[in-house]
């Protein structure tokens, strides 16, 4: 490399002042995350597969809940699908923690770490990776629901409400993995992040409506603010005449609700990585 | 204030109990290579994470390029580039992608990204493997794209943490070339090490670290001067142990030995081996093996910590024939 390079790209450099974007550092970074779930299909695999193994088994096994009176829908896939897809996106969420103890472990990370380029994007790019993601998996999800019987009861917004449920639910555990990625720095958060997310999500309405519910368990889901997301995710499959049919009263909740825990779960996570740059 | 690329002032780390680094002060000039020289655990990859911004100095300051590494950490990252022990590279991205990654992280305008790392490769010799995953490169392929990685953003400060370890010898020497030709054109660099024959060959300076501590600090040659006498060294049975010391103190100061082996630094010179092996024959010691070595920055190291470089006699020269180690992962964790 002749001199006179080194110093025309300093100067540009230099020029810009490095004004590195977040949204470029991001964009790499959703890249690279995507171009190795290309390379490493066995990792996403069981992220595609555990919804669908989920929505089979549940529709399939506890298809006479749809006889209980009250019972939202009478077709056991249109309640089991957004349950399905919820632990997909969750899946997809916490995987990124995984991710993340893997780059911590082998060192990539701090590559990342030792550049300028602002902290924002370290954890913005990664999660609008999952998003994508979980778009796709919500896609084949959709697919397969629809071939084994499930029918939307408000048309496109039924796949809008689940779609924007199971990427707040994918925020929410991106936040929380990456948090505990970082201040674990190793497969101890895994556990946590499994454990945690899985117990939030079945201590609320997954497999059964709050009106079925009794005990402590009735009481958990009522104030779980998991209940709300999956309110919403439902909303546009359950009967027009079920009280949980989709209308504002139906999804604000579930919108709230991935609103605030997203942002306690991102803010856990800027914060957990500012805490390993001390 | 000096104007010097990085300055240390009683810098100290601490992990929970432990003192890793007990109060460094060094300073680099501009255009040396700064060679740190030490054993596993002695605290040389500690003072580099704090130097390079990724690891807060539990006391002390230290500036690089100027900057200050805690409260102005965003320009000593812009200022300096560093390739870490293991190459940590993800092996699933090509060559040509991670220097694309790079390159937006530091913030080099799109329209120069592809010169600049097509520039960098063919520096490496890695045009020809640009589009293939990491995960078929060999061990010197890793450390070279590394090394281009850490220069993406033409850097004034390289940071190099033991960076031909697990080499091969022409791995080796092609990396040295490579760092003295970026010496040349005006990059300071600091470089850890705890091959001998490295800090000897590349560094203007050394410092050499012992349990957290810099124990001796200077020019190579005027460090082994420093060191006076040759060392002469010899073997003999266990039981004779004693009585050779004996004799041995009588020539000058003993010297640690690698295992099974003594030494003793000779007042007289060379010159004295006939009367040592004429009064160790005198007083019934069989010698099994006898050398005598002119100063070395190992009896610098020696001399300065009381025991000799662990593996420094087995470490691989440049010159010898050995089989590159695989590349391998290890977790960083513990060597925080």
């Amino acid at each position: 490399m002749n001199t006179a390079t080194q110093i025309s790209t300093r100067a540009m450099i230099d020029e810009q002042d490095l004004h590195i974007t977040t949204m470029r550092s991001a964009g790499q970074l959703i890249k690279r995350s995507l171009i190795n779930t290309r390379r490493l299909p066995s990792a996403f695999i069981p992220t595609l597969a555990m919804p669908i193994f989920n929505m089979v088994s549940f529709s399939g096994t506890f298809f006479a809940l749809t006889k209980l009176p009250g019972f939202p829908t009478d077709r056991s896939v249109n309640w089991f699908m957004p349950l399905g897809l919820a632990m997909g996106a969750a899946f997809s969420g916490v995987g990124l923690g995984f991710s993340l103890i893997r780059d911590l472990e082998n060192g990539f990370y701090d590559r990342l770490r030792m550049s300028p380029t602002s902290r924002i994007s370290l954890i913005v790019g990664p999660v609008l990776a999952t998003w994508i993601r979980v778009t796709l998996v919500a896609i084949f999800v959709f697919i397969v629901g629809g071939l084994l019987g499930a029918r939307p009861t408000a048309g496109v917004l039924s796949y809008v409400c689940s779609l924007v449920a199971a990427l707040g639910i994918s925020t929410i555990g991106a936040g929380w993995g990456l948090g505990l990625a970082f201040r674990f720095q190793d497969m101890r958060g895994a556990a946590i992040m499994q454990m945690s997310i899985f117990l939030t999500m079945f201590m609320s309405t997954a497999q059964v409506p709050l009106d079925v519910m009794t005990g402590w368990l009735h009481t958990v889901a009522r104030v779980n603010p998991v209940t709300n997301i999956f309110r919403l995710s439902r909303s546009g499959w359950v009967n027009e005449s079920s009280s949980g049919y989709m209308s504002w009263s139906n999804v604000y909740g579930g919108l709230i609700a991935i609103a605030v825990l997203s942002v306690l779960s991102l803010l856990f996570a800027v914060r957990s990585l500012q805490k390993i740059d001390k | 204030m000096s104007n010097s690329p990085i300055i240390a002032e009683d810098l100290v780390r601490h992990f929970d109990d432990v003192q890793a680094v007990k109060g460094i002060n060094l300073e680099v000039k501009a255009g040396e290579i700064f060679g740190f020289l030490g054993p596993n655990g002695a605290g040389k990859s500690t003072v580099v994470r704090m130097l390079t911004t990724l690891l807060r100095p539990t006391s002390g300051t230290a500036r690089v390029a100027g900057f200050d590494v805690v409260k102005d950490a965003d320009e000593v990252r812009r200022s300096i580039g560093v390739a870490l022990q293991d190459a940590a590279i993800d092996p699933l991205m090509t060559g040509a992608e991670l220097l694309s990654l790079q390159a937006v992280l530091y913030g080099i305008p799109s329209a120069m990204m592809k010169k600049r790392a097509d520039e960098l490769l063919e520096r490496v010799g890695l045009t020809a493997a640009a589009s293939r995953r990491v995960s078929t490169y060999s061990g010197g392929m890793r450390r070279r794209l590394d090394l281009a990685l850490s220069l993406i953003h033409q850097p004034t400060v390289l940071f190099l943490d033991e960076p031909t370890t697990g080499l091969d010898p022409m791995s080796r020497l092609t990396l040295w070339e490579e760092v003295r030709r970026l010496n040349k054109e005006g990059t300071t660099v600091m470089l850890t090490t705890q091959y001998l024959e490295e800090a000897d060959q590349l560094a203007d300076r050394i410092a050499i670290i012992d349990h957290g501590k810099i124990v001796r600090e200077g020019k190579p040659v005027d460090l082994k001067a420093s060191v006076g006498a040759p060392t002469l060294i010899i073997k003999t049975n266990i039981d004779q142990a004693e009585k050779a010391k004996t004799v041995l103190s009588t020539f000058g100061d003993l010297r640690p030995g690698a295992e099974g082996a003594l030494g003793v630094g000779l007042r007289g010179g060379a010159s004295q081996v006939t009367d040592v092996v004429r009064k160790l024959d005198e007083a019934g010691v069989h010698v099994q093996h006898l050398e005598i070595n002119e100063p070395s920055l190992d009896d610098v190291f020696a001399e300065a910590t009381g025991y000799r470089l662990e593996g420094s006699d087995n470490a691989p020269s440049a010159g010898d024939n050995g089989d590159e180690e695989p590349a391998k992962k290890k977790s960083r964790r513990g060597r925080k």
